[in-house]
């Protein structure tokens, strides 16, 4: 596709597709639904990741009312989306959560929109300061969990159609794809990726930090790391794979209410809160080693994928600079 | 820059090879070039940790509340806004005066990290920091900087009031210049804001709240918020939230009661620290919003900036027959 016509291609798409895309708005990038093409941003990670489309921070399972006998209404009807530009590391962070919320109690709030949207990914041409995908087997143009694959070269994106509801958007959408230069535009990427290959600044290596994070649980390095952090929600919430929430009631008093869902933090304190006042994790330092050890060890264990996809964002937006490269080469270090 | 630091290394080696403090609560050298990190040292050794750049943005005199009830002393690093927190601390009984040193360092202003590393290499190494007092040379491995402090400092810096600390047991290097800008108003945001009609302050307001995450960072770093349980997060069982000021659901309602609870609440103890500013996620301009209550208090009551004055009391403590009260 020329990359002139992006525009026209997702103004096309958003006539007959909920088009939600990132967006910026006082410098923050998230991902909304939009219906002018000329707002999308095109070259910066957003600030909140994508996993919002599918998982959203406050989700209405039903409301109810008791005035006149018991009435629920649930929330139905899942609109057809496009969701674009969709970077590599969030892809996976996609393919992270997909297993937390299929098992044996498959989740259909989650999963009614994840089939009714078609992911378009978009490769990187730059690398942050903050990025470490390559740790965790990814690379800035890899298409994997995407239905389509947008890659930006020099004139054109090259658009890889990886799944049958690409194709399906695909042949929706045939006018604005040509199939002239696609050798060349396939050298081009690969070129991207070499070129990109070499502008990470930050190694991290992950050799043993599985078998380390095994056999740490009770090691006094969670006590000195966890000092200095604010127990506030930021890495969790900035998050591309964490996935925690609480079901709330909220009744009005009027005998109507609604049950919603809300993302929780394992950072915060009253996460594991019993309610016979017993915390398992009464300070900072279990509920940090919580978190990091979910992102490098939990996650493998139930479903052999990592929890981390190296998007940076935690180590970008943590406060106080507690970074997560920083704590992997740490954690390889102590005894 | 230098002797400072090495006065502070030695300050710190001193109290914690005398067993006079548990911890020095200061700044390390962060994860890249323009960042630092707050550190706890604990040993001699680590004391020669310790670092002082114009990165250290942190204020971490509310680490101090972490050790509340234990029976330790502390040191603590602060500059001159965040100093303002140590007297707020005292003043509501969160933490004995004696039980902390409060080692003071005259800063010149921090520089803006974004502004640094559109120059800088981040994976450069600082060397050695340098203040010229109307600009820092930062000495990398990577060659030399120079950046301006009226074009590179943070924004909070440009409108500092208090540059050398209003609280110390020692103060650690020379007076060095204010960073402020000549004549500037602190309260320059709040009268744009106040000079819009209705209708667009509120669109204004309804813009940045709709983004909040409600991650508590704004709460978390705040050093008027001293509160063992907050009203704002109460530890209930789902099905009795309905119950609470706040549920964990976000809407924009719900948000924007959020942030006018934390505004009352941190009426005459906000220090204007700027922290709550600099650590939200999605830039929502919070210090505006204290900055608003400040000056309605410092116009119908007097108000000074809070934290200047162990002594003084907190302003929602007091009450004087003559206080305006046209709007009862």
């Amino acid at each position: 596709m020329e990359r002139d016509r992006l525009a026209a291609f997702l103004d096309q798409i958003a006539t007959r597709y909920h088009l939600v895309a990132p967006v910026a708005e006082d410098g923050v990038v998230d991902y909304r639904r939009v219906d002018d093409a000329r707002r999308v941003v095109l070259d910066e990670l957003s600030t909140v990741p994508p996993k919002t489309h599918f998982f959203p921070q406050t989700e209405e399972l039903y409301s109810y009312s008791t005035v006149t006998g018991l009435e629920i209404k649930e929330t139905v009807g899942t609109p057809a989306a496009v969701l674009f530009g969709v970077r590599p590391c969030d892809l996976k962070g996609f393919l992270a959560l997909d297993p937390v919320f299929a098992g044996r109690f498959r989740d259909p709030y989650y999963w009614s929109k994840r089939e009714r949207t078609i992911i378009i990914g978009l490769s990187c041409t730059t690398v942050q300061s903050t990025c470490f995908c390559q740790a965790f087997d990814g690379s800035p143009v890899n298409g994997e969990g995407a239905d389509v694959l947008f890659t930006p070269l020099e004139a054109v994106y090259l658009v890889e159609i990886l799944t049958s509801k690409g194709e399906q958007l695909a042949a929706e959408f045939s006018t604005f794809l040509g199939t002239e230069g696609v050798e060349e535009a396939l050298r081009g990427k690969e070129a991207l990726a070499r070129e990109l290959d070499g502008r990470f600044i930050r190694q991290v290596d992950l050799e043993g930090v599985k078998e380390k994070a095994d056999r740490m649980f009770d090691h006094p390095y969670w006590r000195r790391l966890a000092r200095r952090c604010l127990g506030c929600g930021i890495c969790t919430f900035l998050c591309p794979t964490c996935h925690c929430f609480d079901v709330v009631d909220e009744n009005r008093g009027d005998r109507t209410g609604l049950r919603v869902r809300c993302w929780d933090s394992c950072m915060f304190t009253d996460f594991t809160l019993h309610t016979s006042g017993h915390n398992p994790r009464p300070s900072k330092t279990e509920r940090l080693r919580n978190r990091i050890l979910h992102k490098l060890k939990y996650h493998l264990d139930r479903y052999g994928l990592h929890g981390c996809v190296g998007c940076g964002r935690c180590v970008a937006k943590c406060p106080v600079n507690i970074d997560l490269t920083k704590v992997i080469a740490e954690i390889r270090e102590v005894d | 820059m230098k002797s400072t630091l090495e006065t502070l290394r030695k300050e710190a080696a001193h109290l914690l090879k005398e067993e006079r403090v548990k911890f020095v609560i200061g700044y390390a050298q962060g994860t890249d070039l323009a960042r630092t990190t707050p550190f706890f040292a604990a040993n001699v050794r680590q004391a020669g940790m310790l670092t002082w750049t114009p990165f250290c943005v942190y204020s971490l005199v509310k680490y101090l509340l972490d050790f509340r009830y234990d029976d330790i002393r502390l040191a603590v690093v602060v500059k001159g806004c965040d100093s303002r927190a140590v007297n707020r601390l005292v003043q509501d009984n969160q933490f004995a005066r004696e039980r902390v040193v409060v080692l003071g360092i005259p800063c010149g202003g921090m520089l803006d990290r974004e502004k640094v590393l559109r120059v800088v290499e981040p994976a450069a190494a600082l060397l050695e920091a340098e203040d010229r007092g109307t600009e820092y040379l930062l000495k990398t491995d990577c060659g030399e900087f120079c950046f301006e402090k009226q074009e590179t400092l943070l924004a909070k810096c440009l409108e500092c009031e208090h540059n050398v600390p209003v609280v110390a047991d020692r103060m650690v290097g020379p007076k060095v210049p204010s960073p402020a800008r000549p004549g500037m108003d602190r309260f320059a945001g709040v009268r744009e804001l106040e000079a819009l009609d209705t209708a667009a302050r509120s669109a204004f307001w309804d813009r940045h709240f709709a983004r909040c995450l409600r991650c508590f960072a704004c709460r978390n770093v705040c050093p008027a918020c001293n509160c063992k349980e907050c009203s704002l997060e109460r530890a209930v069982p789902g099905w009795q939230q309905g119950v609470c000021w706040l549920s964990k659901r976000t809407s924009l309602g719900l948000n924007h009661m959020f942030h006018l609870i934390r505004m009352y609440h941190v009426t005459g103890r906000c220090i204007d620290c700027g922290e709550c500013a600099r650590v939200c996620p999605v830039n929502i301009p919070l210090r505006e919003l204290y900055r608003k209550v400040a000056k309605d208090a410092n116009e119908l009551l007097g108000m000074s900036l809070p934290g200047l004055d162990p002594e003084e009391k907190p302003l929602l403590t007091t009450y004087q027959a003559t206080d305006p009260d046209e709007f009862m």
